[in-house]
């Protein structure tokens, strides 16, 4: 019954406030406030204090009640404000496989002068994380986000909330990001990988390994990875430059999906993710055949990358939101 | 093992429940303290060295066994008293399973509570400082343990705590001032079992001798206009009508009616703050024109009798004359009973009497012999006087001739009753200790006092004060300077030196303006408040009004007070004043971008608005200057002032 109330008020919120896009402003229209389990308590209490004292006409005891009617009205504004003004400047996912824990990387500002203590973030049916935030200070938190199934995860909002000072309140804010997660098949799978074809030469855009032979430079495409550039020459005022390097020896492995026939698809995207990691931590180069897609022999960060989003994605809906594929 | 969280949380709820334990500290069992303190260092010690709590049949035990002992102490659960101690002990208990946030929050809750019972109890003045510093514990226990295992350091708890209890006073006063007060309970409440002291509805030889060494006071008095002289400061107490022989004692009730008074003299108008004793008397000085108040009874003979023991400071009004005729006859009913005495008692006063009268007319010459009697017959004015047998007045009379007060009085109206003439003992207070910074009265159980009432046949009835003819500077002078034993040596002292004795009197003002003001505030102090700050009727909606005013006026300022502190702010002055010029270069419809330095915003404003840049410019550089320029001249807090004032000066006009 709560779970319910609260995704329904949680998806009232959402029609009421609309999406959010980076960087995110806590103010004031987008905060709830309610009293904790402890309170309802300290109010049950105040009643009880409130009867007592007016029952012996005591006004000693009936100010000591109002005292403390007082303290639980500030502390709910004290509440609302530790929450009031903090800005969500970053949201990040990073890709995992299926059965692992994802990350989402929250980025927290604090631009008053202010310490804010014990700021919660938390993913719907997930734990929360707290941090303090110091003045004018950013806190990082990063929060466990469980996968089932491979495919795109999308993380419809999340919660800031806090407790502090005094936990009878709790101020919270619902954010609904376009957040997206890539959760690669689960790597397993008993086959060997399969033999290497032929060696290919050829000149490939990729930081320098062991036993690699220096090609030359040439100059700057979108898309090279920075690690490529040549920064000593454009610090010394020339344009931009990548190195290449020739790879030597190298052997090429071909995934094919159509060869596990004896395989549900399923099985098979999984035995074929297993076969990328496997090769990519050999530092072997491997090409992808999906039977919607093929990927060309390569090898690196990148294309290991490029092979389990496509395994990932296999027979689903395109990305969304291709920047939101992280890092 | 279980797993305990940190230390500090317990340390704090364990201080609280433990603070609001020692408010009681004087008022409950010595074993129920015990087993506070014992459970409280336990809990204490095995969270430092994260042992295991008690298990669970012994708590259960436990709670068996103290709850046993509550009852055997008070027979029952119900009342403050025993309520508190079953707080305490039940909280000890509780304070040994304390091991998680709710168990604190319940902890703290519990000592909340005994601070309520202790308010309850006791409203002195000398007590509030403990309650706000209990109320300042309790509330940083509660930030210690809302933060939970991280920590919050002990200084700011405390800060918060208080900065937070500040905030909430002004609502708190707001509605302490205006919430309607109800004018009784909503149930009886339980009788309270307070120790009487101060004046009995009896008087024994030497009773009222006991009360001269108490320096506690009965009650203070304030007149409207004039007060009495000295000698006319009798404050009524107790009539006492029958006599045994030895015990004066009070008719309850209406044993006749009161004789129709004609009232001679000044009146005295003022009112009277009573000290809760517990006792149902009110006291009046001399004789009061009715009954200041429906619960409290006036009787026949001018005493007023509460119907219910007097446990709160209470404060009243009333208007005496100390002068009195009545020319009605006494009814032979009344007359027969205040001229009853018990036959065979006091053999040699009936005689005395008799002889007496023998040489008389008329009752007021055989009134002015028996005066003389006294006068004349050797009496001694003692506070020690050596004890007397069964037949006290003839003791008294003719072998020991030394009293107090009480014994001249019960000796004059045994004799005056003897020789035929209706007379009855009046006890009370006499006189009282002028206090010249709150300007009121005090009276106090050293100033008890008892006299004599005489009826003479014309003029109703007469107060004479047998011990004022054995003693008349009894009445001039103070208890104290005519027997100086009679009060503790501490006291004394405190007497003896001059600035001592202003500081007690500048202390105990201001525990009557704050008994009066503060404990005694009630709906008839809320409506003459409504009518001092000028609301055109005082009563009850205009209380409701002024309530709910306060209460927006109020939530206004503390969201506005509060939300602002949470606003961006720039971290330095410099950037602040920064800050502001940009806004007022905004306002002038020119606002800087995100990514714009002063310079290029500069340049910007000299491209598009030249009106503002004569005056944009120079700032905005000197801006630059003190933030980025070269370090000898960056920054010293007179340039940064300076840049603020010509900010703050700077006035730049909208565009059309």
């Amino acid at each position: 019954m709560k779970r319910y109330l609260g995704e329904r008020f949680a998806s009232w919120a959402r029609w009421r406030q609309g999406a959010d896009t980076l960087p995110v402003s806590v103010y004031y229209r987008r905060i709830y406030i309610l009293p904790t389990r402890a309170g309802w308590g300290f109010a049950l209490l105040l009643f009880g204090m409130f009867i007592a004292a007016l029952n012996y006409s005591n006004s000693i005891a009936l100010f000591l009640t109002f005292w403390l009617g007082g303290f639980a009205l500030v502390v709910m504004h004290r509440c609302h404000r530790n929450l009031l003004g903090v800005r969500l400047t970053g949201a990040t996912t990073a890709a995992t496989f299926a059965g692992d824990s994802g990350a989402l990387d929250l980025t927290l500002e604090n631009p008053a002068a202010l310490i804010r203590y014990g700021i919660e973030a938390d993913l719907p049916g997930a734990a929360a994380v707290a941090r303090d935030l110091d003045a004018h200070g950013a806190a990082g938190m990063t929060l466990a986000v469980p996968t089932k199934a491979r495919g795109l995860m999308r993380i419809d909002r999340l919660r800031l909330t806090t407790a502090l000072p005094f936990g009878l309140l709790r101020a919270w804010t619902w954010v609904y990001l376009p957040l997206e997660m890539i959760v690669y098949p689960h790597a397993r799978g008993a086959l060997p990988l399969p033999a290497t074809g032929g060696a290919i030469l050829g000149a490939e855009l990729r930081g320098a390994a062991e036993g690699d032979e220096w090609l030359g430079l040439r100059g700057f495409r979108d898309g090279d990875s920075p690690r490529q550039v040549a920064w000593k020459a454009y610090a010394h005022g020339a344009p931009l430059l990548v190195k290449e390097y020739e790879s030597r020896g190298a052997a090429e492995r071909h995934f094919d999906f159509e060869r596990l026939a004896n395989l549900d698809t399923e099985r098979r995207l999984e035995q074929l993710t297993q076969w990328v990691v496997e090769a990519e931590h050999r530092g072997e180069r491997y090409a992808l055949a999906l039977p919607t897609l093929n990927i060309a022999a390569d090898r690196g960060a990148r294309h290991q990358e490029r092979c389990l989003a496509a395994l990932a994605l296999y027979g689903l809906a395109p990305l969304r939101n291709p920047q939101a594929r992280g890092a | 093992m279980l797993k305990r969280e940190p230390f500090a949380p317990t340390l704090w709820s364990t201080a609280a429940f433990v603070g609001g334990a020692l408010l009681h500290i004087d008022r409950i069992a010595l074993w129920a303290t015990a087993v506070l303190l014992v459970c409280a260092a336990w809990q204490l010690y095995t969270a430092r060295r994260q042992l295991p709590i008690p298990s669970r049949p012994v708590r259960v035990a436990l709670t068996f066994l103290l709850v046993a002992a509550v009852l055997a102490l008070f027979h029952t659960l119900n009342g403050l008293a025993a309520g508190t101690v079953l707080l305490v002990v039940m909280g000890a208990i509780k304070l040994l399973e304390t091991q998680n946030r709710r168990d604190r929050y319940i902890v703290i809750g519990a000592a909340l509570f005994l601070l309520l019972a202790a308010c309850l109890d006791r409203q002195a003045l000398a007590r509030a400082p403990l309650y706000v510093a209990e109320t300042v514990l309790c509330c940083s226990a509660l930030a210690v343990a809302a933060y939970g295992a991280a920590g919050l350091p002990a200084r700011v708890a405390a800060s918060l705590a208080m900065r937070t209890l500040l905030l909430a006073l002004p609502v708190a006063l707001v509605l302490f001032l205006f919430f309607p007060r109800l004018p009784g309970g909503f149930w009886a409440l339980p009788a309270s079992d307070e120790a009487v002291t101060g004046l009995s509805d009896s008087m024994s030889p030497g009773s009222i001798s006991e009360l001269t060494s108490s320096y506690e006071p009965v009650f203070r008095a304030r007149f409207a206009g004039a007060a009495p002289p000295p000698q006319e400061r009798y404050w009524r107490g107790p009539v006492l009508h029958n006599f045994d022989g030895y015990t004066w004692r009070h008719t309850s009730g209406q044993a006749y009616r009161a004789q129709p008074l004609h009232y001679l003299g000044q009146a005295y108008r003022y009112s009277i703050t009573l000290a809760p004793d517990a006792n149902r008397w009110w006291f009046g000085l001399d004789i009061v024109t009715g009954s200041p108040d429906k619960h409290v009874a006036f009787s026949y003979d001018y005493t007023l009798i509460a119907s219910a023991p007097v446990t709160q400071p209470t404060t009243y009004e009333a208007v005496s004359y100390t002068h009195t005729e009545s020319v009605a006859p006494l009814s032979p009913f009344a007359r027969n009973k205040e001229t009853a005495l018990p036959p065979a008692r006091n053999p040699r006063t009936q005689e005395l009497a008799a002889r007496l009268r023998a040489h008389t007319k008329t009752d007021e010459e055989f009134l002015r012999a028996v005066v003389e009697h006294f006068r004349t017959g050797g009496f001694e004015y003692s506070l020690t006087p050596p004890k007397l047998d069964a037949d006290s007045v003839d003791d008294f009379l003719f072998r020991t001739r030394s009293g107090f007060c009480g014994h001249f009085a019960s000796a004059f109206v045994a004799l005056m009753r003897a020789g035929g003439v209706p007379a009855r003992v009046v006890t009370g207070y006499q006189g009282g200790e002028w206090n010249p910074i709150g300007g009121y009265f005090v009276v106090r159980q050293s100033d008890a006092h008892a006299w004599a009432e005489v009826w003479v046949d014309g003029h109703g009835w007469q107060r004479i004060d047998p011990t004022a003819i054995v003693a008349p500077e009894r009445l001039r002078r103070g208890i104290l300077d005519l027997l100086p034993d009679a009060l503790s040596g501490r006291t004394r002292l405190l007497h003896a030196t001059a600035w001592l004795t202003y500081l007690l009197q500048g202390w105990d003002a201001l525990n009557t303006a704050w008994n009066a003001r503060v404990v005694n505030f009630d709906v008839n102090s809320q409506l003459k408040l409504l009518e001092r700050l000028g609301l055109p009727s005082a009563d009850w909606t205009a209380l409701v009004a002024a309530l709910g005013s306060g209460l927006i006026v109020w939530f206004v300022w503390i969201a506005w007070h509060i939300g602002r502190s949470a606003a961006p702010r720039p971290h330095d002055r410099l950037a602040r004043s920064y800050a502001r010029l940009c806004a007022k270069l905004a306002r002038a419809g020119i606002a800087r971008d995100a990514y714009e330095g002063p310079l290029d915003y500069a340049a910007r404003i000299a491209g598009h608005r030249p009106d503002l840049a004569p005056r944009a410019q120079p700032l905005l550089a000197r801006y630059a200057q003190l933030r980025y320029g070269p370090m000898k001249r960056k920054a010293t807090t007179a340039a940064i002032a300076a840049f603020e004032r010509m900010v703050l000066r700077c006035h730049l006009e909208r565009r059309r």
